[in-house]
């Protein structure tokens, strides 16, 4: 035999093959899911709204960066989730957010809601949703849609529906909401975009479609149900799922991976319970929309869904 | 048969935790016994060459083939039950102590995708099987024997019934061919053997010798080869050509060891012979970032994410109580981190912290 030149070969616990799915791979196709409604945001609000979502963007990596350097570490911020929270807050906010909220709420998202807990998988929470509840809770006014966007001539309907009733919700026609006629999160409203995204994550497997459905079906369901009781008060459930920032929450805010369950059933009814209190946030809370709430609500219950577990194998 | 074997300059044989019995400059004839097995299940180690003792250290022993001389073959036929179990182990047949059983189970099925070599031990090696076959029955006395066979594959074995096992990865896996076979998990009265076991016991009743050969896959063929036999040497043969940073696999890719160097002997058990290109990413000391994918596929239904996180932080206890236990080492759940964690490596860690643990307090117990 001859003899065997002396080579570096890799060594390696196996498996030596991988599916190639990278964080990095999926948070870029998060970002590139998001494009659609980036792009309708912009055609809607035009440059305020390009201005909110690049603001917090910067905003998120730079924090990300900061913290890391704080803590000693090496940054990750390549994995782009910094980008996706603060694409997601941005979302969230009305194009008429001051730079300073969108830097601040997006630093926010960041150091309470993913840095605190030693990064990404860590916190029970999805990051932007914490962000969002702090600006919400401290400057209402700048993210009341209502109050800061009178100078255009879209309208709000969920304020609408909250303050005023069923009548005086001015545009009714889904076709119109779900094309983004309407006031809210800048991205989060642009509902054929974030559809687009939504049904590209669940195609390529970066998300599964139970968190999704059952968000709409407890929402549909829920919803119906009032709309069945007196359909001259309560709004007809198409109508809520087309509003608001539900459907992104639904397909991107929900189904964040730490803060929400893995198993199919615990899925399901996470998504159930986010569908159910969006719908009673938005009747009976003080806020015209109840998604992200309803979110952060149903996060605190995912470790009690997961205890829903199948019997591990050969266990009896 | 023989014209597959490739000729042994040196071999390099791997301990597995057997205790070596030669040291550095000792001749050893061929079939000699050079180490010595001490965990149940185990068969003992010999020389496929006769030679010169070359190297030892805790992990392997490498020999020259520069002698001559083979050990006197043992006479086995008057043995059975206990007796000739105990005889096969020091023949270096990896056969497991089992009181009562009412199933044996033959793995027919390979491992993986891309192996064939128990496929072709049952369509070339008939007789040996037969003869291996026997002998386990004479030691187990199991009420039936089955032999699980890929699914729509032609082979089967005298005196056994079949189950067709589906040919999609993890199905072939000895946990999951017991289930095929009893219907239940984990049945406490049912033992698999893996085929090239019983081919080794089939090599050592034919002869009289010790077990010294497997057939390994390499590329797209099987080759009969001496325990020992480098990688190296196999790769050549199957003209593939390791270069800088690829991997060396012994066994399949999902479950298989990376061999330390060419010269890395291929065990009694080793399936496979695989070369492993980049870019196949290498594991990450990255924290689970909590996507849920291994949840998602792991066919044992327990949670690696979990359990691998306790055992990055020595929370050894908390990954029985998540019942570590159950985890078959399939690898899927390193396949598909997206943060690639050396899933299998925590999970094997943690396993191993926890026998030596139960290993002290039954020492102490028995003070
Ligand atoms: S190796 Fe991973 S996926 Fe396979 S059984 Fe064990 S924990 Fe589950
Ligand atoms: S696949 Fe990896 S990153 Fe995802 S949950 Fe499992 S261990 Fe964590």
């Amino acid at each position: 035999m001859r003899p065997l030149q002396p080579l570096a070969l890799t060594v390696s616990a196996p498996p030596h093959r991988h599916c190639g799915v990278t964080v990095r791979g999926r948070m870029g196709n998060i970002l590139l899911a998001m494009a659609p409604a980036v792009v309708m945001a912009v055609a809607s609000f035009g440059v305020s709204g390009f201005r909110v979502m690049a603001m917090a963007v910067a905003a998120a990596i730079l924090t990300e960066a900061v913290c890391d350097k704080f803590m000693d570490r090496e940054t990750q911020i390549h994995d782009l989730h910094a980008a996706v929270v603060g694409l997601s807050f941005a979302f969230l906010l009305p194009a008429s957010a001051p730079w300073w909220l969108a830097a601040i709420g997006s630093a926010i998202s960041i150091v309470l809601g993913k840095m605190v807990f030693g990064g990404l998988g860590g916190s029970p929470f999805c990051a932007p949703l914490i962000g969002w509840a702090v600006c919400r809770l401290s400057w209402p006014l700048f993210m009341d849609l209502d109050a800061s966007m009178l100078n255009v001539e879209l309208t709000y309907p969920l304020a609408q529906l909250k303050n005023f009733g069923l009548g005086f919700v001015s545009v009714t026609d889904l076709g119109q909401l779900f094309m983004g006629r309407q006031l809210g999160g800048l991205g989060a409203v642009q509902i054929a975009g974030v559809l687009i995204g939504g049904l590209y994550l669940i195609l390529r497997k970066h998300i599964s479609w139970i968190i999704p459905v059952g968000v709409i079906a407890g929402a549909l369901i829920t919803a119906a149900l009032f709309n069945a009781a007196d359909p001259n008060v309560y709004a007809p459930a198409t109508f809520h799922v087309l509003t608001g920032s539900m459907m992104f929450g639904a397909f991107f805010l929900a189904t964040d991976g730490p803060s929400s369950p893995n198993r199919r059933i615990p899925m399901l009814l996470f998504g159930l319970l986010i569908g159910v209190m969006i719908i009673i946030i938005r009747v009976y809370g003080v806020y015209p929309d109840g998604t992200p709430f309803a979110i952060l609500l149903a996060s605190l219950f995912t470790p009690v869904f997961e205890r829903i577990r199948p019997k591990p194998f050969g266990v009896r | 048969m023989q014209n597959d074997t490739i000729h042994l300059d040196l071999a390099e044989l791997t301990l597995e935790g057997r205790a070596a019995l030669v040291s550095c400059g000792q001749d050893v004839k061929r079939g000699q016994r050079i180490a010595i097995s001490s965990s149940p299940g185990l068969g003992d180690l010999h020389s496929p060459v006769a030679g010169k003792v070359e190297h030892v250290d805790p992990f392997r022993i490498r020999i020259k083939a520069d002698g001559e001389g083979e050990v006197e073959p043992v006479e086995l036929n008057s043995l059975k039950g206990e007796g000739l179990l105990a005889a096969l182990r020091e023949l270096g047949a990896d056969l497991p102590m089992a009181p009562s059983l009412n199933t044996l189970i033959i793995n027919g099925v390979d491992e993986e995708q891309g192996i064939g070599s128990r496929r072709k031990m049952l369509a070339s090696h008939q007789p040996t099987l037969e003869r291996g076959l026997s002998a386990v029955q004479a030691i187990y006395a199991p009420a039936q024997t089955v032999l699980a066979v890929l699914k729509d594959s032609e082979h089967s074995l005298a005196g056994t019934a079949s189950v067709e096992i589906a040919a999609k990865y993890p199905s072939g896996l000895d946990p999951l061919v017991a289930l095929a076979a009893t219907g239940k998990e984990a049945p406490e009265d049912a033992l698999v053997l893996g085929l090239e076991t019983v081919f080794q016991a089939g090599r050592i009743m034919e002869t009289g010798l010790p077990a010294m050969e497997t057939v390994v896959t390499c590329g797209d063929s099987q080759f009969l080869v001496a325990v020992g036999t480098p990688a190296g040497a196999i790769l050549a043969k199957s003209g593939q050509t390791p270069k800088d940073r690829d991997r060396i696999v012994l066994g399949g890719v999902m479950r298989g060891t990376a061999a330390s160097s060419p010269r890395q002997g291929v065990s009694k058990k080793t399936s496979a012979v695989m070369l492993v290109k980049n870019p196949t990413p290498v594991a990450l000391d990255a924290p689970c970032v909590g996507c849920g994918q291994c949840v998602q596929h792991c066919p044992a239904r327990i949670d690696p994410s979990m359990i691998t996180s306790y055992a990055e932080f020595g929370m050894y206890d908390k990954a029985e109580a998540a019942h570590i236990d159950s985890c078959f080492e399939c690898g899927i759940c390193g396949y598909y981190c997206i943060a690639r964690r050396p899933m299998l490596q925590y999970i094997r860690l943690a396993k191993c912290e926890l026998a030596k643990a139960k290993a002290q307090a039954g020492e102490e117990v028995a003070q």
